[in-house]
This record gives structure tokens, C-alpha cells and sequence, in this order.
């Protein structure tokens, strides 16, 4: 699915990332932890394509293609899915127009004709109402005035209604409260599939009950210093991550 | 220039008002001792009048023409259910009026609606007491000119208390004719204590060349308690001259909703005031301006607080594309013992080309303390953010850009209570962030 | 808390009001070729020099008073005005603060300005303007080994001619307006700076201005060059004695910043203001001025609380790219003081950024008026601006207006234009009461917490000053 290869990026001439290595393969969900500031959506930016993000060494495939070598949106209409860690607020531009443009925006890439505007509200209404928000957010402005919560909750709707082959959750769980927290792992847990996978950055080993990792990795220093199986995420939860600075020098 | 005041000053009138020959008389005396503004004239110094001086509108009169189909398609407007809007109409050709395509119906009782060539007599004096007083305190010469040209015009005047059943709607049409041409336009609303209304004004033309001037006025009068919703659309085609503008005066605790929106025009230029007169009246004042191509828009505002305890709220939003020019000039003045008053103004505008140009001068000019006032103004891109997000979700550059343009003034339409207005335009404004419809379909 | 109340707090008596009792050879008032031809020869001026003032004079002439102004004055009799004025003393110019006529430097001692021991103290070299002569130049010596210049006008057209023909008038034409024009005629004097390329000065330059005779035009002429890479901060303080007439200041000042420069350039402006009445008072009509090249930065910084009608536009023309711009202003008037003030940032080059900070406090009866111009040139590529206009009222029969003129013709360039008004609120005055504070205190801490964004911007020894001033505007007859 995903394939990581001695990745190196660096943004505004500063080097972040410092030699990635990562294999997802379908069906598989990678969670990645790791301190501040070690490049963890960094990667999912570099992953998405996001601008002034500048790959310096190394490759990423994509299923049967060259990741980098695609924009953006080309990336997204491959099934590539970013929930961002801060969601822009667009005012002006209605969430549901948003979501139709995109859903048909993939659907087209793939050669499917757009759905018509009455399967599409359906559609919506019922992911909107899996995320637990009120149908009025579709009309509102995209993440106009949304609490953090209500964000995030935004980003996994747009994640089912895109059904990605790949999904990246940047810290998805921050800010949220217990019962938000159940509504994003059980989006997330409906999308598994043994053809889709995820990537999910975390700072908490709880979303990690929720969400059953087969791998932890752990980013820092712009590198992955230890992988993992889940128990990795309780002994991080435990000690921290000054061990393993350690172990690694 | 003075070629401009003398001719303008002899232009003939095809369909005099005999009742308001004195009054047009001591206009056309002060016009003929006004001076053409110049660049030196600071609330003229950016708009280029070049063009009417050049154009010679004032040389033949205006002829009434038979109603192009364009221009029959263009009077429709769908209510929420498709059907055409119920509603008061009346509709101006050139400046003459269009029995055929107006519709008046029976009136409710307290509302007194005419146009000017058929004021009775109670209208007529009216018409004599009010005309021209709402906008006396205007700086702006042209009105002393429309003043002084006027033909035709509306009236409607709603008794204290009266409801009006039904949006009244004035199409003033423009259809092209061989030579050069101007046309007045007026409006005159009195609103009674407590009255309330919803008043629509377009300004349309059919889809050619029109080689003419016009010159548009109105005057809003809102009673104690009075509520008005009250819209102004330029809509004309690219080689129309405009230059109006809207004066309100606003009496205890009424309400002014306005809301404007101008895209048509070669030249467009209005100057708006509203006169807070009455302690509590609020007014909210809104538009839109998206010249293009080598369009020039002009919006004056002035939100006059001359008595405590009024709130006030202004939002212009602008896209200035090609070689397009904007200026919007808003001025927030609190007379001295305004006190207790909240007035604030909001401009944004994108540019989306490098020859387009933007000047923003909002202005706060206060004399009393106890008050709450604050403008910004901002010129911007479309934000590199926003435009990522709707990337990552698989949505095209362009199509991101366009949903991104359209979103920026589209906050405004969202705002628009009638809903049926808010519908009608969004295509209309749609259509002029892309030419591919493929781009647009998301938004209309 | 009583309108009354607040009144009699931001009442302010002149702290600096007195007049010097020093011998002055005055001109008789009006203005000819004449004049202009007298000033040139007492200053031994070459014939360019003179040549150069006649010109402006010959502009002046068919030039008109601008109007555009929010301000209200009789109208000025140039003719009625003495265009020169030097201390006596000047024909052999003191070496040494030892050999300064003592009636002077008991005019600074009275004026809180020790002379020798703030320079010595503080590191300040001052160059110090009595009427229209510079009278004494320290630390010279000290930053002459740096290759730092440091002098007066008068000196500069002696010593370095080649300098000032290049750059006198590059910045500020001499019929870029009215005053300009007239200053470029009748200058008497003011200071040359040089900071040679990759030199950063070694200490804080200063100035203070003073008007004394009644009368007199003042005409300053500030010249400052930073070569490439170079660094200076400049000070500029003023203050002037009681009088009842009305009195012309009309400066220029023409700041030259060159690639990777930077030039600080801070005002503390406390003319005579005129009294409670609205008599007397200085006219400050200055035009201020640099061209910022690649990657320079010029910052003004001014705090504005004297004269009793001030124009004034610091300004930056962005020339280079990358070139930053700043204006940080507080501008207090009080009584029937006028103030229309603010700043114009020209961007032309890519990627060049500016700020406005402007505070604006009005009380009494006085009129304070922001004008400020930010203009996008159709090569500014990514330029950015930002300005924050704020105005506290203080009083129901002061005025405060903000009149920005905002001007874009690139689509990458963004302007963000704030406004506010507010006033000094009967809650804070109750809260600060409340915990034990005076009135008098509280106004003051409030207008001083409103001001603080721009206190910070200027450099420490001015700083303190600045919030005395304030404090001293704002003192009242309270306890
Ligand atoms: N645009 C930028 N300019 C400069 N530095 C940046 C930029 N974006 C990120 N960085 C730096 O790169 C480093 C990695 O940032 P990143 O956001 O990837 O961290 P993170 O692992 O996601 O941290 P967190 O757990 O706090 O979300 C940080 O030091 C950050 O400051
Ligand atoms: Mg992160």
C-alpha cells in the first residue's frame, strides 16, 4: 500500500525529516507517537503534498505509483486522506458544497459518474450523523466556528464519505472528550477493511484501546527510532520517551 | 468640464413634470454653478469622469423603445417554489415606463404606490415636500442634477403601521439605441411610524452596447419604528456610465436593512448616506463589487450618527479582476453627543490580477467619547490554507479557487433574508468566477 | 468619576515653559531672495549651496499652503517672520561645554538635561540646536574613529560637499510641498549624519531642539546617511519655552537607508503647545522622509505631545526588496491642541513589509487625526502590510479621527487595516480606585498601558522620558 524509503524533507531549509523508513501494507493501521516537534505531521504534510514541505532524499510508492510524484489532489483521488491536525476554517463556502465537490472529485477520478444530489444528502446525513453532529452542520461554512471537537468530528466525516485507501489521522484524538473519542474510533473502526489502511499520529495511548494498532512506531529527531507492536504504546505511556533518546545513542 | 454642466444643464426633457417645474427649475440654477469635480476634489479624486465628459449623453434624448426579448427574460425573478415572485413591479424602459411589463394590482389600504407621470394630487405634493430633502446634505453634484432632469420616478409612501403585503420591485431597464443617451432614474419611499416594506431595485439592460448615462436616485424616509429592507442591483451591461446614489434618513428606533451589489457598469459610482436621526434606529448596510475586464466601482458611504443610542453595522466585500478598479470609501461620522453609539465597518477585497487596482479608505471621523466604533479593511489573497484543504480532499486547483472566490463574498449572500433574492443571484454572481461550468457547479 | 474630574487631571501646565535670556542676532521679518542670499553668506555657503536655496525659493514661491488637512489655523504671514536668528556667541563656536555661554546650559539644567553627564552617562553624543546654530558637538572625536560623521549642517556643506550634494534633496525634493520647499530655502541648520558601510554606531545619537525667540521661523534640516550593512539609532527630543506668538517650525528630515542599513529613528516632540486657552503654540509642519533600500529597515518611532498644530508624516518609500518599513507613534493632544499626523508606506520592491502602530489620545478640546497612506506599486510582490490605529478619547469635546488611504495594485500583496476608539472607561478608573490607585494615577497608567506597543519600540533613555511626558500632559491639579 504505502512504501517509505530513507525519506528526508525539510521545510523552510530546515531538515526534518531524517531517513524514513515505513511499510503499510493493506488492512494494516500504523500508529505513530513520538515528542513535539519530532516531524510527526510533517510527515503526514509531506504524505498529502502540502507546499513549501520539500522532499530531499528518498521515495514513497503508492500502490503501484510514485507518490511524489503527484499533486495534491491527485494524491487525494488515489485515496489518500489527511485528517489535519488544524483544520482551516473556509467561512463562505458551505460544507456541503465542499464534501459534493470532493466526493465528486474522486468519484470522477475513478471513473464513477457523480452521484445525484439525493444519494449524496443521504450520504451526508447519515455520516454526519455517525460523527454525532447536527445535520446544520453540513449548511454551516467549512469548520466555520466548529469547537476543536466538532473540527476533528468534521475531519472523520469526510473520511467515510471518501472511503480513502488510506487514511492519515494527525492527532485526531486531541481534544476531544471521552464520548467524541468513541464516535471518531468507531468511524474509524467501520472503515477497516483488509484493503484500507491508517496511519495514526497520537500522543495517547488511549485512542490506541479504541483503535487497535498492528504496529507503534516511534518518530523522533525526524527519525523512526523504534517500532513496535502495541504493547510499545503502553511501556511510552509508561516511561516517556527519555529511554528510548538513550538507547538510541 | 463646464461643456459637461452646460449641456447636461439644456438637456431636453421629452415627458416634463409641469407640477415640479419650480423645483427643477432652482435645481437645473444650482447644477449650472457647479464646478466638475477634478482629481483634486478629494471625494472625487479617484473616479475618472473622463468618459462623461467625452460622451456627449446629453445631446439627444432617450427614446422609448419596445421591450427586447432579452430584456423581457431578464424581468424574471422565481420564488422559492419557481413560480414567478408576487410582488408590486414597475418597469422602466429608458427611463419611460413600461405599463405592459409592470404589474401594480390592487394597493392595501394606507399604501400609496405611483410612478411620477401618474401622481395625483395628494402625491404630487408629496412628491413637491419630500423630493430632494433625504438627500440634501449629499456632496455629491450629481444628485443636484437628477434633481433638476428627473421625468419619471416612484412614490411610495405606506401610512403609520401599514404592513406591505407584497415586495415592491422596480426594474429600471436600459435598451441600446444609436446615439448616446442618459437617463434619470428616482425613487422616492416615506415610511409612516411602524410601517414596514421590502423594496427591490435592479438595474438591468439588455445585452448590447448602450452608449448611455444614467444617473439613479433614491431617497428613503423611515418613520418611528419604520423597518425597511431595501436592495439596489447593478446589473447593467459593461458600457453603461452610472453614477447615483442612496440617501436614508432614519428615524427613532427604525430598522434600514440595504443591500447592494454591483457588477454591471463601465462606471459605477454611488455615493450611499445614512442619517441615524432618531435615538435607536440601527442600519445595516452590505455589498458586493466585482468589476472586471476595465470596469471602474465607486462606492461612497457615509454613516452619519447624529443622535445617541444608534448602532450601526457596514460590510463591503470586493473582487477586482483584469484590469478592474475599485475604490470604496466608507466614513463613520458621530456628531458631537452621539454618545452611546456602536458603529462598525468592515471592507475586504481580493485581487485576482495584476493590473487590477483596489483603493480602500475607510475613515472614522468622531466627536463624541462614549462610543464604540471600529473599522478594518483588508486586501488579500485567496488564503494558501484554505486552498490546500480543499486540495487534499481531491478538489482541482482551479475548482478550489473558484469555490474560495465565490465563498468570499458568498458570506454576504448568506446573509440575505429573502432568500428568493439570495437564490436568483448566486448563478447570476457565479458564472462570473468561471467561464467553464464544470468549475461552478458546486455552487450554484 | 465627574467629567469635570478628568478635565482638571489631563490639564497640564508646561513644565519647560521659560524663556533664555541669550543675545540673538535676528534677521528682520519677511521673506526675498534677499534673505535667502544673507542666510547662504552668513554660513559662508558655497555657491551650489546657495544656488540650490534659491531654487526652492523660486518653487516656494508659486507653491500654495496645502488645505487638505484636518487642521484650523489663522492664516501664517510669511512676511512676518524672521527667517534667521544665531546666539551672539556663535563667531567663535565653544570648543568645550566650558566655554558655553552658562546661560544656555542653565537652560538645559532647568530643562532636566545635564548636558556632559547624561552624554557621558548614557553614551549620548548630543548635538545641540539653540535657535538655528549648532552650538556644541560632543563625542565627536569618539565617533569620528569609527568613521561615524556626526555634525552640523552647516559643517557638512563645509567639510563634506561631494556627501551632501549627492544626498541633500534625494529623499525630500526641495518642491516636494509647501514647507519642504520653504525649508529648503531658508534652512538654518540641523544635523548630518554618516555611518560609513558595515559600521555599527557605537553609541545612540541625539539631538535637542529648541525654539527660543519669539517670532523666529525654525527651520531644520536633518540629513542621515546609512552606507550599506550599517546600523544608527537617532534620537531626536524637543522642547520650547512659554510665548505667546505663535510660532513656524518647519523641518525636514531625509533619511537615506542603503542595502541591509537599518535606521532607528525615534522623536520625543514636546513644543510649546499654547496654553489652556488655545493661544500660542507652535505650527509643526515637518516632512519626514527615507528611502529604504534591499533589505534595509527604517523605523520611526515618535511620541508626539506638543505644538499646538502638528503635520507630520513620517514616511518609508520601500525602494529595495525586502525592505522593512515601521511607524510607531503616540500622539497626545490636549486643550485646543491640532494634530494630524501619521505615516505613508510606499511599497515598490518585492517582498517589503511594513508596520503601523499609531496610538492616538485626545482630551480637552483638541482634534488628533490619523492620516496614513499604505500604497501596494504594481512590482510589490508579496508585500505586506499591517496597521493598527487605535484612539482613546478622554472628554466629550475632543475629536479623533483616522483617515487611512489604502492603495493596492498587485494581487499578492496584503494590507490588514485595524481601527478603534474607546475611552477611558468609568470601570477602570472605579476598578483602579478601587484598589487604592489616585484618579490622576489611574488616567495615567491607562493611557500609558494604551500607549505600551509603541513605548517598547523606542530605546530605553526615551522611553522613561516619553512616559513622563505623558505623565506630566496628563498631570492635573489633583491631591
Ligand atoms: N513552516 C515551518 N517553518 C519552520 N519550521 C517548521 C514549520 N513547520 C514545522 N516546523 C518545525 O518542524 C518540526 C516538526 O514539526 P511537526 O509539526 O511535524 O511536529 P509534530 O511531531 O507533529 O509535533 P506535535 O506533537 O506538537 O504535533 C518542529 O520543530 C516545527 O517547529
Ligand atoms: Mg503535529
Amino acid at each position: 500500500m504505502l512504501a517509505i524509503n530513507n525519506l528526508h524533507a525539510e521545510v523552510e531549509e530546515k531538515q526534518i525529516l531524517k531517513g524514513i523508513n515505513l511499510d503499510i501494507k493493506p488492512g494494516e493501521v500504523h500508529a505513530i507517537m513520538g515528542p513535539n516537534g519530532s516531524g510527526k505531521s510533517t510527515l503526514g504534510h509531506v504524505l498529502s503534498g502540502r507546499e513549501g514541505y520539500e522532499v530531499t532524499q528518498g521515495s514513497v510508492q503508492f500502490g503501484q505509483k510514485d507518490l511524489l510524484e503527484m499533486s495534491i489532489e491527485e494524491r487525494a483521488r488515489e485515496g489518500l486522506f489527511l485528517a489535519f491536525q488544524y483544520p482551516v476554517e473556509i467561512p463562505g463556502v458551505s460544507n456541503m458544497e465542499f464534501l459534493k465537490a470532493s466526493v465528486d472529485a474522486v468519484r470522477a477520478h475513478n471513473e464513477l459518474p457523480d452521484l445525484d444530489a439525493v444519494s449524496f444528502m443521504k450520504k451526508a446525513r447519515s455520516v454526519c450523523k455517525a460523527v454525532d453532529l447536527d445535520q446544520s452542520f453540513l449548511k454551516r461554512g467549512v469548520n466555520e466556528g466548529f469547537s476543536g471537537g466538532e473540527k476533528k468530528r468534521n475531519e472523520i466525516m469526510q473520511m467515510m464519505l471518501l472511503e480513502p485507501r488510506l487514511a492519515i489521522l494527525d492527532e485526531t484524538d486531541s481534544g476531544l472528550d471521552i464520548d467524541a473519542l468513541q464516535v471518531v474510533a468507531e468511524g474509524v473502526n467501520s472503515l477497516r477493511s483488509p484493503d484500507r489502511s491508517f496511519i495514526v499520529i497520537t500522543h495517547y495511548q488511549r485512542l490506541l484501546d479504541y483503535i487497535e494498532p498492528d504496529f507503534v512506531h516511534v518518530l523522533a529527531g525526524g527519525k523512526i527510532v523504534k517500532s513496535g507492536d502495541k504493547s510499545l504504546a503502553l511501556e511510552l505511556e509508561a516511561k516517556g520517551y527519555a529511554w528510548l533518546a538513550e538507547e538510541v545513542v | 468640464m463646464s461643456d459637461l454642466i452646460l449641456q447636461a444643464a439644456q438637456a431636453e426633457k421629452t415627458t416634463p413634470l409641469p407640477w415640479l417645474a419650480d423645483f427643477q427649475q432652482l435645481q437645473n440654477n444650482t447644477w449650472l454653478r457647479q464646478a466638475v469635480p477634478t482629481r483634486k476634489t478629494e471625494a472625487w479624486r479617484y473616479t475618472p469622469l473622463n468618459r462623461l465628459e467625452k460622451g456627449n449623453f446629453f445631446g439627444a434624448p432617450a427614446q422609448v423603445h419596445e421591450c427586447s426579448e432579452c430584456l423581457q427574460e431578464q424581468i424574471s425573478l422565481p420564488d422559492a417554489n419557481g413560480d414567478e415572485l408576487d410582488c408590486y413591479r414597475l418597469v422602466f424602459v429608458n427611463g419611460f415606463y413600461a405599463e405592459s411589463l409592470s404589474a401594480l394590482g390592487e394597493l392595501q389600504t394606507g399604501v400609496s404606490l405611483c410612478r411620477f407621470g401618474d401622481a395625483n394630487e395628494a402625491q404630487q405634493s408629496a412628491i413637491k415636500t419630500h423630493l430632494g430633502t433625504i438627500a440634501n446634505d449629499s456632496v455629491n453634484l450629481f444628485t443636484t442634477l437628477n434633481n433638476s432632469q428627473l421625468q419619471e420616478g416612484v412614490l411610495l409612501s405606506l401610512d403609520d403601521g401599514v404592513v406591505l403585503d407584497k415586495p415592491l420591485r422596480i426594474l429600471w431597464l436600459g435598451s441600446a439605441q444609436a446615439v448616446p443617451f442618459s437617463v434619470t432614474q428616482r425613487l422616492l419611499v416615506l415610511m409612516g411610524a411602524n410601517s414596514q416594506a421590502m423594496v427591490l431595485e435592479q438595474h438591468l439592460s439588455d445585452d448590447a452596447e448602450q452608449n448611455s448615462f444614467t444617473n439613479g436616485v433614491t431617497e428613503l424616509s423611515l418613520g418611528e419604528g419604520a423597518q425597511l429592507h431595501h436592495y439596489r442591483l447593478h446589473q447593467e451591461h459593461e458600457s453603461v456610465l452610472h453614477i447615483g446614489g442612496v440617501f436614508a434618513d432614519l428615524g427613532k428606533n427604525s430598522l434600514l436593512n440595504s443591500f447592494h451589489l454591483a457588477f454591471g457598469s463601465v462606471l459605477t459610482r454611488i455615493d450611499i448616506v445614512v442619517n441615524h436621526r432618531g435615538q435607536g434606529a440601527h442600519s445595516e448596510l452590505s455589498g458586493i463589487y466585482l468589476p472586471r475586464n476595465n470596469q471602474y466601482v465607486d462606492y461612497h458611504t457615509c454613516i452619519e450618527h447624529r443622535v445617541p443610542n444608534c448602532t450601526s453595522n457596514e460590510v463591503f466585500r470586493g473582487i477586482i479582476g483584469d484590469s478592474a478598479r475599485a475604490v470604496f470609501n466608507g466614513r463613520i461620522h458621530i456628531h458631537r453627543d452621539a454618545q452611546k453609539t456602536s458603529a462598525k465597518l468592515s471592507n475586504k477585497n481580493l485581487l485576482t490580477s495584476n493590473r487590477a487596482e483596489i483603493d480602500s479608505k475607510p475613515e472614522l471621523e468622531i466627536y463624541a467619547d462614549d462610543v464604540l466604533c471600529a473599522h478594518g479593511a483588508t486586501i488579500s489573497q485567496i488564503e494558501d490554507e484554505a486552498l490546500h484543504y480543499l486540495r487534499t480532499r481531491g478538489i482541482s486547483d482551479q475548482e478550489a479557487r473558484v469555490l474560495l472566490s465565490f465563498g468570499f463574498i458568498n458570506t454576504l449572500i448568506e446573509k440575505i433574508p429573502h432568500t428568493e433574492i439570495a437564490e436568483y443571484l448566486r448563478p447570476k454572481l457565479a458564472v462570473l468566477f468561471a467561464r467553464d461550468p464544470e468549475l461552478l457547479r458546486h455552487i450554484v | 468619576m465627574s467629567q469635570e474630574h478628568i478635565d482638571k487631571l489631563i490639564e497640564s501646565d508646561y513644565a519647560a515653559g521659560f524663556v533664555t535670556e541669550v543675545e540673538s542676532e535676528t534677521l528682520p521679518p519677511g521673506l526675498n531672495e534677499d534673505v535667502v542670499r544673507f542666510i547662504s553668506g552668513k554660513k559662508n555657503e558655497p555657491q551650489w549651496m546657495l544656488d540650490w536655496r534659491l531654487k526652492a525659493y523660486r518653487a516656494w514661491r508659486e507653491m500654495t499652503e496645502p488645505e487638505w488637512a484636518h487642521v484650523d489655523y489663522p492664516p501664517i504671514v510669511f512676511d512676518e517672520i524672521s527667517y534667521y536668528s544665531a546666539p551672539k556667541s556663535m563667531a567663535d563656536r565653544p570648543q568645550s561645554l566650558d566655554e558655553v555661554d552658562p546661560e544656555l546650559i542653565a537652560t538645559y539644567n532647568k530643562l532636566g538635561i545635564p548636558l556632559h553627564e547624561q552624554a557621558a552617562l548614557a553614551g549620548v553624543a548630543v548635538d545641540v540646536v539653540f535657535d538655528s546654530v549648532s552650538v556644541v558637538t560632543t563625542f565627536k572625536s569618539k565617533l569620528l574613529e569609527s568613521g561615524v560623521i556626526f555634525c552640523s549642517m552647516s559643517e557638512a556643506i563645509k567639510d563634506y560637499p561631494e556627501l551632501v550634494q549627492k544626498y541633500l534633496g534625494s529623499v525630500v525634493p526641495q518642491k516636494d510641498n509647501f514647507y519642504a520647499a520653504l525649508n529648503s530655502a531658508v534652512f538654518s541648520d540641523g544635523s548630518f549624519v554618516y555611518i560609513p558601510k558595515g559600521v555599527r554606531c557605537p553609541m545612540e545619537l541625539s539631538t535637542y531642539f529648541r525654539i527660543n525667540e519669539s517670532n523666529t521661523g525654525q527651520f531644520e534640516r536633518t540629513l542621515i546617511i546609512a552606507e550599506e550593512g550599517s546600523h544608527v539609532s537617532y534620537l531626536e527630543g524637543c522642547t520650547a519655552p512659554m510665548r505667546d506668538e505663535n510660532q513656524l517650525h518647519a523641518a525636514v528630515v531625509e533619511l537615506v537607508v542603503l542595502d541591509n542599513a537599518q535606521i532607528k529613528y525615534s522623536t520625543v516632540q514636546n513644543w510649546y503647545p499654547g496654553n489652556a486657552e488655545g493661544k500660542g503654540g507652535i505650527y509643526n509642519f515637518v516632512t519626514k522622509r527615507g528611502i529604504v533600500h534591499k533589505n534595509a529597515r527604517l523605523s520611526w518611532t515618535q511620541v508626539e505631545t506638543g505644538s499646538a498644530v502638528t503635520w507630520k508624516y513620517p514616511s518609508c518609500i520601500l525602494k529595495g526588496d525586502n525592505s522593512v518599513g515601521e511607524f510607531y507613534s503616540v500622539a497626545l493632544t490636549n486643550n485646543y491642541q491640532q494634530a494630524d499626523t501619521g505615516t505613508k508606506m510606499i511599497h515598490i520592491g518585492k517582498n517589503t513589509r511594513s508596520t503601523i502602530i499609531s496610538k492616538g489620545i485626545s482630551a480637552g478640546k483638541s482634534s488628533n487625526v490619523y492620516r496614513g497612506l499604505v500604497r501596494m506599486n504594481p512590482g510589490a510582490e508579496g508585500a505586506r502590510n499591517f496597521t493598527q490605529c487605535d484612539s482613546l478619547l478622554i472628554g466629550d469635546k475632543c475629536a479623533a479621527h483616522t483617515f487611512p488611504y489604502i492603495e493596492s495594485k498587485h494581487p499578492t500583496a496584503v494590507v490588514e487595516h485595524e481601527a478603534t476608539t474607546s475611552k477611558v472607561s468609568d470601570d477602570q478608573l472605579y476598578l483602579c480606585q478601587q484598589r487604592g490607585i489616585d484618579a490622576e494615577k489611574a488616567v495615567s497608567m491607562i493611557v500609558n498601558g494604551f500607549c505600551k506597543e509603541v513605548f517598547k519600540e523606542l530605546p530605553m533613555e526615551f522611553a522613561v522620558e516619553a512616559g513622563k511626558l505623558l505623565e506630566v500632559s496628563l498631570e492635573g491639579s489633583v491631591g
